[in-house]
């Protein structure tokens, strides 16, 4: 199903405020660093123990 | 350096650790709100909404556009922890664990439908019939359940230290959401049902943690996590979606829509926090109990608040400075508790 006009709009209105640029983005990045790291701690955490 | 020395040592590190998946797993969670709210916006769960809420009503809609939504939570959150034990070789041990069903198994299966089905549509339940600060206070009792049964159940040591903290962190989170409670049922209107989904929320979480405590016995987290949600993709995409298409909801239908880039890459960010934030909370209960664990996961209220205001630029008020506040104070009581005392999680 193809995104209404309205419902961009609706999306693309969460973002507008956001203190922080391309926030649509750049929430996107922030998980795949922090997920990213937990992989990185659970791979070390193997080895340890 | 002596024996003994060394066991205190490596026991401090396996503390620490502990304490550092309960906080990714209150990060991960507190993220989990930014693609869990837009999703909502988009269709087809949109349409999906305006459907149902045209013929059955605004509260009904809510609950069966919620569960079409946390079915595809659970089937994207099985992809992402596809990807975590692949990255971690952990394969065979889940073909391993899922072959003993009766000691191991069987657990996140039950697991799976305090969490699942109970809790989250418990969870909506409240959200939909009094609204989202409730739900949210509701959902934070859950570690006062989980760390009562793991205590009662099968013994496991909660210091008075880890009491407190709990309470602070509670506390805290009365305080984030205490000023929306109040709006939302002093608006008069409120239906009992949305009550018995607070309860729901509290208890199917808390129950949650305690079953996956004592499974946890006997198997290794990243595993039980991922046949937990198996089991709770099982719940929803053979029992629960078949059962509400049969009473006349348009499930299949808008199931097949949601194949849709925006949505699907929104649902895929949600299933990413979602099922890192479940399998660090699950990493955490052998190395701290459940009861710390569930605590310092409590912390999500307070990144949720932070990271709504840094994605969506909802700017906290003075009450929510004051709740992020309690909510530290308690973590640190627990976070700073002598490590000698969790020598041992049970009273034993």
């Amino acid at each position: 199903m193809v995104q209404t006009e309205a419902a961009m709009e609706a999306y693309n209105a969460y973002w507008a405020n956001a203190p922080l640029p391309s926030a649509g983005v750049l929430y996107m990045v922030l998980i795949l660093i922090i997920a990213i790291l937990a992989l990185w701690q659970a791979r070390t955490f193997i080895s340890k123990f | 350096m002596d024996l003994q020395a060394l066991k205190t040592q490596e026991h401090k590190r396996r503390v620490k650790i502990g304490f550092m998946w309960a906080f990714f797993c209150a990060i991960l969670w507190g993220l989990w709100y930014i693609p869990g709210t837009v999703v909502w916006v988009l269709n087809p769960f949109d349409a999906m909404y305006g459907e149902i809420a045209a013929t059955s009503g605004d509260g009904v809609s809510l609950i069966v556009t919620a569960v079409l939504i946390t079915a595809f939570n659970a089937l994207t959150v099985i992809l992402a922890l596809l990807v975590w034990n692949g990255v971690l070789g952990k394969f065979g041990e889940m073909k391993r664990t899922l072959k003993e069903f009766h000691p191991c198994s069987r657990w996140f299966f039950l697991a799976a439908i305090f969490g699942g089905p109970m809790a989250i549509l418990g969870s909506f339940i409240a959200m939909g019939f009094v609204g989202g600060a409730f739900a949210a206070v509701a959902a934070l009792m859950y570690p006062v359940v989980g760390s009562t049964l793991a205590s009662k159940w099968y013994g496991e040591k909660i210091t008075k230290r880890a009491y407190t903290g709990i309470a602070f962190i509670i506390a805290g989170g009365f305080t984030i959401f205490g000023g929306g409670v109040l709006t939302e049922i002093g608006s008069g209107s409120v239906s009992w049902i949305g009550y018995l989904g607070g309860l729901m929320a509290a208890a199917g979480w808390g129950i949650e943690g305690a079953i996956a405590g004592k499974g946890l016995d006997i198997s290794e987290p990243d595993v039980s996590l991922t046949i937990r949600f198996i089991a709770e993709n099982i719940i929803w995409w053979i029992i629960i979606i078949p059962l509400l298409a049969i009473v006349g909801f348009p499930m299949f239908k808008y199931a097949i829509l949601a194949f849709e880039p925006l949505t699907l890459l929104t649902l895929i960010f949600a299933g990413i926090t979602f099922g890192f934030c479940y399998v660090a909370w699950y990493k955490s209960f052998p190395l701290i109990g459940v009861g710390r664990g569930q605590g310092i996961g409590n912390l999500y209220g307070l990144f949720a608040v932070i990271f709504i205001f840094l994605f969506f630029g909802d700017v906290p008020s003075w009450t929510i400075l004051v709740g992020g506040t309690l909510c530290l104070a308690g973590s640190s009581i627990m976070f700073l508790e002598d490590t000698g005392e969790l020598e041992s999680l049970r009273g034993d």
